[in-house]
Order: structure tokens, then sequence, then C-alpha cells
């Protein structure tokens, strides 16, 4: 199936539980909200004419520079190796008290990527056994690839500097 | 365990805990696994990981796109001309352009050049695990020969940096070429040296046929990839399905396992390097003339002896150099066939000069706690041989 193909098939047989879906680049491209997760990867599963069998990668995005809304997304990667397709599942998650689903019963390789999403970004990942922290030590204080975590921070014992931290550079010096 | 009174060890459980690595030589980095065993049966394996997190992804969003691809070189150390491509890759499809045959031809021989380095170190080190250590000593032996000539093309002998977004840093010299195909002459007798050393051997087929078997359904489940799935019975290759880089122009076969035993990853390894040698003599004899980098000066440096006539390309030296390419907004993701399967980056780009976000899909991460579930029921024996067999690379598990 080509990826119009794929897009349209998920447009009709899902109906309200996919908020969009388009072709970006070439890829399938689908919108979901963190409750329909489940339901909508069964179904891209278990179709004959999907069959997507093998979950890729998943990965957190933090976008809150970009002052969109939700700020947190996890985007999922399937492939099907027997049709050669893909399709691409973005999930939008709010602020507050971010969580989203678990894939472990559709896919077991699920879960190191859903723990490291956790310690990156602390999106909550409900029905994970494993909430233990991935690469992070178990003490680490915070979710590093959160964009509001700077990328130099260190604690020092003494200064004269008044309330350092709230000064420290949001943005890249090499961005420009 | 808990101390008597008299100062000796008692055990309080039937089962013992064995703590594995992350010094351990066989686990090929800092992977540790802690063991349950129950006499020499593994129970389960709980893998740990991030001793060799290097927050890379985290470094990239604050870095230009042409300074994250010296580090792409750094994650998956073995091969870093195939991490290079795969981020290249992502981000000229956000940018929208075509590279020349010439630099993708380049691309690919440096890509196959590094896949055989990758699978001869891990023949040597597998091999080594298991106890036949002379394999090790000419694996190395021939890789250092790879190695040179990526000490000739890029004058770098491991972290090459040298695909770059548009095309490659400098254009293939004769030298290199020859060079390049008197390697690709001399290594076909070698490979059979290899097998000659083990495929027949009984020791070897004891040790490593019908162990650390994985069906087809367990392999797609855990989402292995590249020689391990093949290995399990799936024919999928990126460079045959979805070909990118000019792989379509080649003719090679996909070596498919059946049993999915340590013992069928080994053999479909062994035959992808002889795949790879076929598709490097391909790419060497074809060869096109048109570039080895894209004439676009916005995403391209103009070339040096124009600075001192061109004002134009001195503009664009300039602006290149100290502002960086510009990305238009968006999103994707390009898969690739690198040696130990599907490497890709998913990029985010805000339109400015620097990633918004960058994740690289690392088949290493993804398929070690699939391994760890493959080494229970085993020998503790068996369990470095698992662990070789699956061949990860903690620099991409760990990131």
């Amino acid at each position: 199936m080509t990826a119009e193909e794929i897009v349209e098939k998920i447009k009709s047989s899902m109906g309200e539980d996919v908020q969009s879906a388009e072709v970006n680049l070439g890829d399938a491209v689908v919108h979901l909200a963190p409750e329909s997760l489940p339901k909508v990867a069964e179904f891209l599963k278990s179709d004959p004419d999907l069959a997507f069998d093998y979950l890729s990668d998943i990965r957190g995005v933090d976008y809150l520079n970009m002052e969109r809304e939700p700020r947190f997304e996890a985007v999922y990667e399937l492939h099907s190796m027997e049709k050669n397709q893909s399709v691409r599942i973005r999930v939008g998650i709010g602020e507050e008290n971010p969580s989203v689903p678990t894939v472990t019963h559709l896919w077991s390789s699920a879960v190191y990527p859903e723990r490291e999403i956790f310690d990156m970004f602390g999106i909550n990942i409900e029905g994970l056994e494993d909430k233990r922290r991935l690469i992070m030590p178990e003490t680490w204080e915070g979710h590093p690839l959160r964009k509001d975590y700077p990328l130099v921070w260190e604690d020092i014992a003494f200064t004269h500097n008044r309330d350092f931290k709230k000064e420290l550079v949001k943005e890249s010096p090499a961005k420009r | 365990m808990t101390v008597t009174e008299q100062g000796l060890l008692e055990r309080d459980k039937d089962t013992m805990t064995l703590n594995m690595g992350p010094q351990h030589p066989s686990t090929h980095g800092v992977f540790r696994v802690v063991l349950e065993m129950d006499g020499e049966v593994v129970l389960s394996a709980v893998p740990e990981i991030g001793y060799l997190h290097t927050g890379i992804e985290k470094s990239s969003e604050n870095k230009r796109y042409v300074h994250v691809i010296p580090m792409t070189d750094r994650l998956d150390y073995l091969n870093p001309p195939g991490n290079n491509l795969a981020f290249c890759l992502t981000t000229e499809k956000l940018l929208q352009v075509e590279i020349p045959g010439r630099a993708q031809y380049i691309r690919v021989i440096m890509c196959e050049l590094t896949r055989i380095a990758s699978h001869l170190l891990w023949l040597g080190t597998h091999a080594l695990d298991i106890g036949a250590m002379t394999v090790f000593l000419y694996a190395w032996r021939e890789r250092e020969m790879i190695l040179d000539l990526n000490e000739m093309i890029s004058g770098v002998r491991m972290m090459t940096s040298f695909i770059r977004i548009g095309g490659v840093a400098k254009d293939a010299t004769p030298e290199w070429i020859q060079g390049t195909r008197k390697f690709i002459d001399y290594f076909p007798e070698k490979i059979d040296e290899y097998e000659s050393l083990l495929t027949k051997n009984p020791i070897w087929m004891d040790r490593t046929q019908e162990v650390g078997v994985f069906s087809k359904e367990q392999a797609l489940d855990w989402s292995f990839s590249g020689p391990c799935l093949r290995a399990s019975g799936v024919d999928f290759d990126f460079r045959k399905k979805r070909p990118y880089s000019g792989y379509e122009n080649f003719r090679f076969e996909v070596p498919v396992g059946k049993n999915g035993d340590i013992y069928d990853r080994y053999r479909c390894r062994i035959q992808e390097m002889r795949e790879s040698r076929e598709i490097i003599k391909q790419a060497l004899d074809a060869l096109p003339d048109d570039g080895y980098k894209i004439p676009d000066n916005k995403i391209s440096l103009p070339p040096r002896n124009t600075l001192k006539t061109s004002m134009e390309a001195l503009i664009h030296h300039f602006k290149l150099v100290s502002e960086g390419i510009k990305v238009p907004a968006g999103e994707t993701y390009v898969p690739t066939e690198g040696p130990r399967g599907e490497v890709g980056f998913y990029i985010v780009s805000d339109g400015s000069n620097v990633p918004y976000r960058v994740k690289l899909r690392a088949p290493s991460f993804m398929a070690s706690p699939g391994m760890c579930h493959m080494m229970t029921g085993h020998f503790i024996a068996d369990v470095v041989g698992i662990i070789g067999s699956v061949d990860i690379v903690m620099g991409e598990v760990d990131r």
C-alpha cells in the first residue's frame, strides 16, 4: 500500500479515534490522543492489510520552545516486514501529569523506549510494570531531554551571584 | 547471603544472583546483566544500561547540523560512515535535495567497507568469547587494512566524519580507489580462511547450534533487526526493500537464515561480508563522474580557489561557515541498514540552523531486552555466546 492508501484506510476504519492523518514527505503520519492509542495500535497490528508487526522505535519530543499545544509528543514508528510499509503515530501529550498508555502487550520490545521516555521526559507510562529510570542513575533529579532542563547545570557550593539559576541562557549560543 | 555467627556465608535461598559486567571482557563494552542462577541455568536476566551515556542527543539540540555529524560517529563507533549517512540522508530529505551519483557511490563504498570492518570485529571478538582465539588475529589483520583505507580517504582511521550534508567531504583519490580494488581482490579467500576455521569446526558447531534460538515471531516481537532478524528467517533488508543512496543499482543477495540460533547469525554475517564485497566491486566499476557534492552553495561550501575571484562565493562561504545550513521546518525519519540493523535519525527541525530534536534509532538498544529474554533457560556459558551473537555496541545503546 502507498502512504496515501494507508492514511485513507486508517482514517476510514478508525474514524473518531484519529485526530488527523496526512502524508508528510512521503511518510504516512497519524495524530492521536493518548486515550485512543491502545485501540488504534491494536488495529494497526491486527489488520491484515496493514499488518504493522514490527515496532521500530518510540521517541519523545518536547515542543516547549515551539509554543505548541500539547507540549509533549510520543512518536511511534511502525513497520510491516511482510508488506514493506511504515506508519508514524504521533501522540500529543499535555503538560499536566503527562502520561501515555503502554504498548508492551502488542510489541514486547516497547519496554526499553517507554522507560527511556519516562526517564528523559518524565512522561508516565500507564500499565508498564517496570517504572525505574533506564539510562540516568536512580537518584537523578529532573528529566534531561526536556527543553527547560539546561544543557549545563552544576550546583555549586558557594557563590556571590544572586539567584544565578534564573539567569541561565535559555537559547543556545550557536543559534542566531 | 547472610553471615553466620562463625563468620561463614550462608545461602538464604536456592538460587544465586550473579552480576555480570559492566567491566566484563565478554559484554562488549559496559553492558551489565544481573543473572538469577539455579546452578548452571539462567532463570532470569535483567539488563542494566546507562554506563556509557554521553548525552549526545541533548548536545545535538545545541549544535548546528554540520557539527552534529562528528558526534554521530561516536554513537555506534564501529559504523561511523553508516551513522553519518543516516543523519545526512534525513537532513537531505528535509532539505529536499538530490545528491550526485558519484557522492552516493563513494558513500556506499565507505559504508560497505565499514560493514566488513564491523563484521570482522564482531567475528574476532565473538569467536574469542567462545574460545576460538586464532580467528581474532586474522580478522584484525584484514580490519586494519580497511582502517588504513579510511585513513587514506579521510585522514582518520575510525571516526571518519567523511559523509557530509550534500555529498562527501572530498573527492575519492585514485590511490584510494586502487587500494580498495586491491583489498576486494584480496579479501574473498580470507573469508574462506575464517570459514575453514569455524564453519565445520565441531566445537564451534556444538557451542553455537541450537543455542540462543529465536523464532521469526519472537524476533519481530522483540524488534531485532539486521542480521539477527534475517537469521530468524525474515527476509528484510532496507538496502533491498527501500533502496537509498543508489543501492537499487547494485545486484546483491540478502542472506536469510532458518533456525535463528547463534550459528545462523554467524552464517548470515559471513555471507553479508561477501555481498558487501560484491557491492563495493560494482560501485567501483560504475563510479560516475558528476561531482562529489551538490553544487548548491547554500548547502555545500564553494570550491576554495573561487573565493579570491568570486564575490558571491565569498559571501556563501562566509554565511555557511558563520551561520550554517538552515533546514526547513518539519520532522522526518529515513531508515538505513547498518551492520547491526536498522539505523536512522528522527529529526525535528524548527526552521533554524540547529536541529530541534535528534533521536537515533539504535538497533543494539532495541535488541538488548530481547537478548536478555533469550538468555533465560540457557547455561551460563552460553550467555557470552548470546551477547556476542547479537553484536551490541554500547555507544549506541546508551547514547
